[in-house]
């Protein structure tokens, strides 16, 4: 028979709260972090909140090893470290107790632009300059080039690389093994952590460490997504914008920080007497080949994805006893979201508790699949399903159990969590009690 | 920047240069010792010598493109471990350099 993965390690930074217990806390309490944007000065912008990392930010530079490292490290990045790094704790995983070139690291990533402030105004400042030098021709690219090399510090641009989050993480651990990064959007950290389990199951790896990161409020990022008219207006009651299922949802709201677990292959954690989290039991992964911001009506590569997580974890769809759903707030998901769990789950989606924790801590884009795995983790440890807050009145096509406003006492000994990228790509994965 | 030329905004070049240092590598000044060697005491890495020269044309408003800092330790530092020899001193030489050179 196979080797099991084992989950032993959880680490999350959300704006509910940073670490297993303080997530976990928040999750119970089903309040919503969404706010006024502090980052920066959204007035101008049609979207004016976020669910942000606040307090908690700077104090995250403790886990990372030397202090210099955190100059070469996005917002992202440093929440991806810390993420990884809680995860290790939490396992118990000390230097020394795995082969480093047998530790692996998958992180999703990858957001929306830069999220360096400063390097946004040094491009910009750069752009304007040279269109005046251009006059009516438009910008002039030599000149840009110039006072781009002039005015930006080279430390600047390797923050934005998608990769690095990755890399930093394999500094700090010493994790010499396969290193990849997923960007695929907003199903990045779903990804990341199958492929994770994927790299166990082939034998490349003994212990991963998979998860997602992104810090998608920043200038740019809430721009695109206004453009694109998929984020809540709500700006005057924050706390009501994030509304999954509901019927008066009017788009998602961006959040940001990190998610990570520790896999490892089942005799290994054995061999060290690991406590075991819970068992990642199965992965699926579709695309709908498409269009890239429309989900395929019929829902087929959605409930492909999760019919396929179902088959890997050798689970019967009445086998599965909560649901973390992919659920933005944004009309078009949670319909064809619902239709994907009725077409893969059958009768039993009707009677599965299903709930979307972007809810309490908005969407955490390339981070959203990894912090929804450690909360599907935290359902299966501590006896509660996490609620679907500001579900007052559900969609007429929304008709399922999605735990609305209270977290439920529950003690479910399965769980999927699915997540749904622009572009068409979707992700499921199957944990279940150890 | 009138008179002495080691005083820079009426502040002496070293101190200004130790300050530099100490941001670049993220480290309190007063770890920044006369001698130390960036790469080997203080962890310096090839990406934190970039840091270093942008600092440095920010903070003497002069511009020095990187192949001046390379160009320079070849001359000076010729045949020598650079783990080891790249100290405050050497820097400040070559910050007295491209002043001089403006």
């Amino acid at each position: 028979m196979a080797e099991r993965v084992a989950i032993t390690g959880a680490g999350a930074i959300t704006p509910i709260g940073c670490g297993y217990e303080a997530f976990r806390d928040g999750l119970r309490a089903g309040c919503s972090a969404v706010k006024r944007i502090t980052a920066f000065d959204a007035s101008g912008l049609p979207t004016r909140i976020a669910a942000e990392i606040r307090d908690e930010a700077d104090d995250l530079t403790r886990w990372v090893e030397p202090r210099k490292a955190t100059k070469l490290m996005s917002r992202a990045a440093l929440f991806g470290v810390a993420a990884a790094a809680m995860a290790r704790k939490h396992a118990g995983l000390d230097r020394g107790a795995v082969d480093p070139c047998r530790l692996a690291v998958v992180m999703g990533a990858g957001g929306m632009g830069p999220t360096d402030l400063d390097l946004l105004a040094t491009q910009a400042g750069a752009v304007i300059d040279a269109a005046q030098a251009g006059g009516s021709g438009g910008w002039d690219i030599p000149t840009f080039a110039r006072l781009f090399a002039e005015r930006t510090n080279p430390v600047a641009t390797l923050r934005g690389l998608p990769n690095l989050a990755a890399a930093h993480v394999a500094i700090q651990n010493d994790a010499r093994g396969p290193n990849a990064t997923i960007t695929t959007a907003c199903c990045a950290g779903t990804q990341a952590i199958g492929e994770g389990l994927r790299l166990i199951q082939r034998g490349d790896a003994d212990v991963v460490l998979a998860g997602g990161t992104d810090a998608g409020v920043n200038p740019v990022a809430v721009l695109g997504f206004s453009l694109l008219g998929t984020l809540s207006r709500r700006n005057e009651e924050p706390g009501r914008a994030s509304r999954p299922f509901d019927r008066a949802r009017d788009g998602f709201v961006i959040g940001e920080g990190a998610g990570a677990v520790v896999l490892e292959r089942q005799t290994f954690a054995e061999a060290r007497g690991a406590r075991v989290l819970a068992e990642l039991a199965g992965y699926g992964v579709s695309c709908d080949a498409y269009r890239i911001t429309d989900e395929r009506p019929d829902a087929e590569g959605a409930a492909r994805a999760i019919g396929l997580t179902l088959s890997d974890a050798e689970l019967a769809p009445a086998e599965v006893e909560y649901v973390n759903a992919h659920g933005t707030g944004t009309p078009m998901n949670d319909i064809t979201e619902t239709r994907a769990l009725k077409l893969s789950l059958k009768a039993h989606a009707g009677k599965v508790p299903i709930s979307s924790t972007k809810s309490m801590i908005g969407h955490l884009l390339a981070a959203a699949g990894a912090v929804e795995l450690v909360a599907a983790v935290i359902a299966i440890r501590e006896g509660f399903i996490p609620p679907t807050i500001n579900l007052d009145v559900a969609d007429d096509e929304c008709d399922l159990d999605y735990v609305p406003n209270v977290a439920r006492t529950a003690a479910p000994a399965t769980a999927l969590s699915t997540s749904f990228g622009f572009g068409g790509q979707n992700a499921c994965l199957a944990i279940r009690r150890w | 920047m009138s008179g002495d030329p080691s005083l820079v905004n009426g502040r002496p070049l070293g101190d200004l240069i130790r300050q530099i240092v100490a941001e670049v590598l993220v480290i309190a000044p007063d770890e920044v010792q006369p001698g130390s060697a960036l790469i080997r005491d203080l962890g310096a890495e090839s990406i934190d010598f970039m840091d270093l020269v942008f600092r440095l044309e920010e903070s003497l408003d002069i511009r020095i493109p990187y192949t001046r800092w390379q160009q320079f330790l070849r001359v000076r530092l010729a045949g020598a471990d650079l783990s080891m020899a790249i100290t405050p001193e050497v820097v400040q030489a070559f910050a007295e350099q491209e002043m001089a050179a403006r």
